[in-house]
């Protein structure tokens, strides 16, 4: 990402990166891409730090001279499979935009059973529709950046892209979303007799559900090092089952990995 | 008798830059300055040299060897580094800055002429005066010289205030040498210096081994006097330190005697944020050079 | 010092005087929880009966008004190329902190040691101090509270007027001439032999009603001592590391500063923002490396720097015992029994 313009805008003296990009979706509800054109007061300083070549919600043209390619949604289909690889093959940086790039998802949640064409007749019923396993882009394609969240913030994505532009290192939160709750000075769901799973989750997103009373489910995947043992415990002792948790942890596919290694045992389900 | 409480307002009261550790105005206050030459010297490391804009400013600022000061670049970074050129100098500092954080990887790409943010200069330093008629050894592991760099500064333009003195260099490999333009300067100044890599790679001709090597050598057969009238001043990381100074005290230099410098990540400088500390000990004000026996009573400083 | 009584429907008027023209903060009910019981905050105030003067303890302490946990220390202007730095201290009027406990009081006057008597003060921290008038209020002891093994159960100093309920009248003593002419708005009279007999009964009643203890005897050495000890690894193994426990201290300074640079390129900031030391990422060094690694490490550093550190600094502990860390800990890891497990591993 080394190439600059001639005349390009410039901040201290050094001239900025206006990278080429473009914005996909595969299985997902969109959401991410419709946060990344949320928040109009910055939307114009957002897209003058880019040149957007590829939008589907927002405009009809189309290219395939990207540099950097969001790509949100999992994959679950063998034409998916082909697209993402011609995608990543096109974009000198793939960003993984969202939990279903990332995690797989509320799609992965699927995975879970045993028998998936149970689970396609319970949702498409009698319409055959082509969709396997859910997989994440990381197990199709190497993704140079993940952004986390269902959806994403889009003042992380506005960050992220500045950071680009700029040549500043893009770092995330390492520290638990209980961080931030605190920071915005809610009251404890637990207190509130609600589950949250705010002290194993990757902060960042200035604990936007407990703001509104709503317990986390952990959609940005685990902080550094979580204690997901004494989570357990907790949810026992505040009188939550066994289940809730699972529940939780499983739902966007962020925890599956340390769930596996047996920290959680995960229910046959 | 008015029911209104009065406000206070600090900001409006003057800047005493001579009490600047006693005055709510030095806190934030930084000198603009700028990046008058930008120098590389390995693959990874650049040594800048900057100056602050105001003569005046420029005359206050005096540090002594061992010092740190932070660098800001407003928006990108605010960071400690250790000075790593001349006390002698008034108002213009040289840093030698690897890329590895925020700033570090803004910055090789900050043009010359540059206006940047200094804070400092923080910390203790050497006693390079309780030095003078006494041997000094200097130790420097892989980037450890940089700091160490400012006290051979004092030991070259001090030269006949001290008697033997050693340079003991090691880095991993040639390549990672630094101030190589140097070393030659540094031999004329009759300062013994020993440079020894962990791995040679076919253009070195030096020896390569542990930098215990070289101590030891220059440690053993010296007489008590020579013992006794020593000090040490070793830079690097805690692993390397340890073992120098280990062997410095077998040949019973006192531990008093030797100073070592601590890196750790500073936010303010000032003692105030803790994130430098090391047990309960601020490294922003009680260090970062501490005396090796200080260093022995932190908990895990090594 | 200087002592009055007053009736307790003086009280309101008080108030009115005070929030009339100032700025005024006290404890009010911010919900209730899972047990229906009230759960309190610190919040702006303008109508007397939000007050709750009988609050138990509050959440969060009063922290924000003085230490935020996010605050600009400076923006930049960027205009071609070149920057230039404004500083604020982000206060424009002055505070009036209503109905502050002692252990709060007390927290104040740690943090004045070390953010406004020692090196370097802080002006931000100093230009909220300068601006602030506090109205203590004497407390009913809480389960958790262990202030009286801290010796913060009472508040000598660090207060403007400090208000005790004898029952049927409220006793004060004032500190300040500020709080004396704020007195002279309402009915005020001397105490008499009497007002102070029933003072000394209220102020033995309150003294017995502490449960929670905390042996601090030698604490600094034990601390030393058992720096090795694997009491440390069993909190360690609990901790959530989550820094909860240092959001709710009202004495926990500690932070991080951050730069950013505005989306429209015309501006910077430079962010302080409040850390915890239980954070994975409080020791890590540019370039990755971590000096505290593991939750264990970073939890007896808390108590280390709490306990050992500031005491040998300022000859007083970085405690208040308001209990507040424990009791918002979810992994309910309390100060009391962390070190009462560390006394014990030493005498094993």
């Amino acid at each position: 990402m080394d190439e600059r313009e001639p005349g390009a805008r410039t901040y201290l003296g050094v001239p900025l990166y206006r990278p080429k990009v473009a914005f996909f979706e595969f299985t997902s509800c969109e959401g991410c891409q419709l946060q990344v054109l949320n928040k109009e007061d910055t939307l114009l300083d957002f897209l003058s730090l880019v040149e957007v070549v590829n939008f589907r919600e927002a405009m009809t043209e189309q290219s395939d001279d990207y540099e950097i390619a969001f790509v949100e949604g999992s994959i679950t289909r063998d034409d998916d499979v082909k697209r993402l690889k011609k995608i990543r093959k096109n974009a000198k940086v793939l960003v993984a935009l969202g939990s279903c790039a990332c995690f797989g998802g509320v799609n992965q949640l699927k995975n879970r059973f045993k028998d998936l064409n149970f689970v396609k007749t319970e949702v498409y019923g009698r319409h055959p529709i082509d969709s396997g396993p859910v997989r994440t882009l990381e197990e199709i394609v190497k993704v140079d950046l993940k952004i986390y969240g269902c959806p994403v913030k889009k003042e992380e994505v506005e960050k992220i892209v500045l950071h680009i532009a700029i040549g500043k290192s893009i770092v995330f939160p390492k520290y638990p979303v209980c961080m931030e709750c605190k920071r915005n000075e809610n009251i404890c769901l637990f207190e509130l007799g609600e589950p949250c799973l705010g002290p194993v989750t990757r902060a960042g997103c200035d604990s936007w559900c407990p703001d509104n009373r709503a317990g986390c489910w952990g959609c940005r995947g685990p902080a550094d090092d979580p204690n997901l043992d004494q989570m357990k415990k907790i949810m026992l002792e505040k009188g939550f089952s066994e289940e809730t948790l699972l529940d939780r942890l499983e739902c966007f596919g962020g925890f599956s990995s340390l769930m596996k290694k047996g920290n959680v045992n995960e229910k046959d389900l | 008798m008015d029911p209104e409480l009065k406000f206070v307002d600090i900001a409006a009261q003057p800047y005493r830059q001579q009490q600047r550790r006693d005055d709510l105005k030095s806190f934030e206050y930084s000198y603009r300055a700028e990046i008058t030459s930008i120098y590389p010297l390995t693959e990874m490391e650049t040594l800048y040299r900057i100056q602050i804009v105001d003569p005046e400013e420029r005359n206050r600022f005096v540090f002594t060897p061992g010092q740190f000061l932070m660098l800001e670049l407003p928006g990108i970074d605010e960071a400690p580094f250790s000075i790593s050129s001349s006390a002698s100098v008034r108002g213009e500092v040289e840093l030698c800055i690897r890329r590895v954080g925020n700033l570090t990887n803004f910055l090789p790409r900050v043009k010359r002429g540059t206006h940047v943010g200094i804070r400092g200069p923080f910390g203790t330093g050497f006693p390079m005066k309780e030095m003078h008629g006494q041997n000094v050894i200097l130790v420097a592991g892989g980037l450890g010289l940089v700091p160490l760099r400012s006290p051979i500064a004092y030991v070259m333009e001090n030269r006949s205030h001290f008697n033997k003195v050693n340079i003991v260099y090691g880095t991993k490999t040639p390549s990672q040498l630094l101030f190589t333009h140097q070393h030659e300067m540094w031999r004329k100044d009759d300062i013994d210096l020993n440079i020894i890599v962990q791995k040679a790679d076919r253009s070195w001709k030096g020896p390569s081994g542990l930098i215990t090597e070289p101590l030891k050598e220059i440690l053993t057969g010296k007489d008590r006097d020579y013992y006794h009238n020593t000090y040490a001043i070793v830079c690097g990381p805690p692993v390397m330190f340890k073992f120098v100074c280990n062997m410095l005290n077998e040949f019973h230099i006192p531990m008093q005697k030797m100073f070592v410098s601590l890196e750790r990540r500073m936010h303010c400088g000032m003692g105030k944020c803790c994130r430098c500390n090391v047990g309960s000990t601020y490294t922003c004000l009680k260090g970062p050079v501490f005396d090796y026996w200080t260093v022995m009573n932190l908990k895990e400083a090594i | 010092m200087i002592f009055r009584i007053f009736e307790k429907e003086e009280l309101k008027k008080l108030f009115e005087v005070f929030v009339a023209h100032n700025r005024v903060v006290g404890a009010v009910e911010a919900g209730r929880d899972r047990d229906d019981q009230p759960v309190y905050a610190f919040s702006d105030v303008s109508d007397y009966n939000e007050i709750k003067l009988d609050y138990s303890i509050t959440k969060l302490p009063a922290k924000r008004f003085f230490l935020p946990f996010k605050e600009e220390l400076a923006t930049f202007r960027i205009e071609n190329d070149n920057w230039t730095k404004d500083i604020s201290y982000n206060i424009d009027r002055p505070l009036i902190l209503f109905g502050l406990h002692p252990c709060d009081i007390n927290a104040l006057n740690k943090l004045d040691k070390v953010l406004l008597h020692s090196v370097y003060p802080m002006p931000y921290y100093a230009a909220k101090r300068k601006n602030m008038f506090i109205v203590g209020m004497n407390c009913v002891p809480q389960p958790s509270c262990f202030c009286r093994s801290m010796g913060t159960d009472t508040a000598l100093h660090g207060f403007d007027m400090f208000i005790t309920d004898l029952g049927g009248r409220y006793f004060v003593e004032i500190l300040t001439n500020t709080a004396f002419n704020f007195l002279r708005h309402i009915r005020t009279m001397e105490p008499m032999e009497e007002d102070h007999i029933l003072y000394m009964k209220v102020v033995e009643k309150r003294k017995k009603e502490f449960t929670a203890q905390v042996d601090t005897t030698d604490l600094t050495k034990i601390l030393d001592m058992e720096f090795q000890s694997d009491v440390w690894k069993y909190w360690g193994d609990r901790c959530l590391a989550c820094g909860t426990c240092a959001s709710v201290c009202p004495t926990c300074y500690c932070y991080g500063v951050e730069e950013t640079v505005d989306i429209n390129l015309k501006g910077a900031k430079k962010t302080k923002i409040l850390h915890s030391c239980n954070l994975i990422d409080f020791a890590e060094v540019a370039g990755g490396h971590n000096f505290r690694p593991e939750r264990h490490s970073r939890l007896k550093y808390r108590y280390y720097h709490k306990h050992r550190g500031f005491v040998e600094a300022f000859e007083e502990s970085l405690c208040v015992g308001c209990g507040r860390c424990g009791e918002s800990c979810l992994a309910g890891i309390t100060v009391p029994e962390v070190i009462e497990s560390i006394r014990a591993d030493g005498k094993e």
